[in-house]
């Protein structure tokens, strides 16, 4: 793997822009980190998500958190009582993952996606 | 209630560590529908569950494995950061009907990119 400024630079802009789609809709933007870590800069598929575990570490949606709450669109309770199994979950998803073929998984995941993707568009726009 | 939103975190924290991902894709609709919530606070609530460091637990298990590039992650927690920050500006103003519709517009997307990393990775090495 070429180790560089030039690598480094790229990995910070697609970063960015995972950045900008993360503050947009509110998530974590991993989902578009892993495959793009994959497909631009040859990660396997575990190391682009162990690598984009790393990167949700710290919070990087704090700065847009806070201009979410601003606007008082954050409902703190149900978010309290979401985090601990998202933490548990985590951990089981982690041991999962060793054994499991991830491909086979992430079709499923990916089909997933899709469907709910048309039905958000879909109730939003046409009816 | 309680219980249907402490079983969604556990689900949800399921493929944050199968995917390495943040879990917010999955619960941002879910908050939507299940809980029935405008799309604006079910994405402000989504970034206050990404605020403490709940992909650790899973992180650990791919440390162990050596499947982490430290540096990467490091320069992507940087550009994440402030990308997320100028997105969330965009997102304000934004009327919520359009952003749930943009958000699904979203995820198509990424299911999409995530497909075909799948294709490719059937094809080239293991």
């Amino acid at each position: 793997m070429n180790e560089g400024i030039g690598r480094d630079a790229g990995i910070f802009l697609v970063a960015g822009l995972c950045g900008i789609a993360s503050g947009m809709f509110g998530i974590g933007g991993g989902v578009l980190l892993v495959p793009l870590l994959g497909l631009l800069f040859s990660f396997s598929q575990h190391r682009a998500q162990g690598t984009s575990l790393v990167a949700l570490i710290p919070p990087t949606g704090a700065l847009a958190l806070v201009a979410y709450a601003r606007d008082g669109f954050v409902s703190w309770r149900t978010g309290l009582f979401l985090i601990p199994g998202v933490f548990l979950g985590g951990i089981v998803g982690g041991k999962l993952a060793e054994n499991l073929q991830p491909r086979r998984m992430r079709q499923v995941f990916a089909g997933i996606l899709f469907a709910l993707g048309a039905w958000q568009a879909f109730s939003a726009w046409w009816r | 209630m309680t219980i249907i939103i402490l079983l969604l975190g556990l689900g949800v924290g399921v493929l944050v560590g199968l995917l390495g991902i943040g879990g917010g894709v999955v619960l941002v609709p879910a908050m939507v529908y299940l809980l029935r919530m405008d799309q604006h606070l079910a994405q402000g609530t989504s970034l206050f569950i990404l605020l403490p460091p709940i992909g650790l637990g899973a992180l650990r298990e791919y440390w162990r494995q050596g499947q982490v590039d430290l540096r990467a992650g490091i320069l992507c927690a940087l550009g994440m950061l402030f990308g997320a920050y100028g997105g969330s500006l965009v997102a304000l103003p934004i009327p919520s009907r359009h952003l749930q519709g943009l958000f699904g517009c979203f995820l198509v997307l990424s299911a999409v990119l995530l497909w075909r990393k799948a294709e490719l990775k059937s094809k080239g090495r293991r």
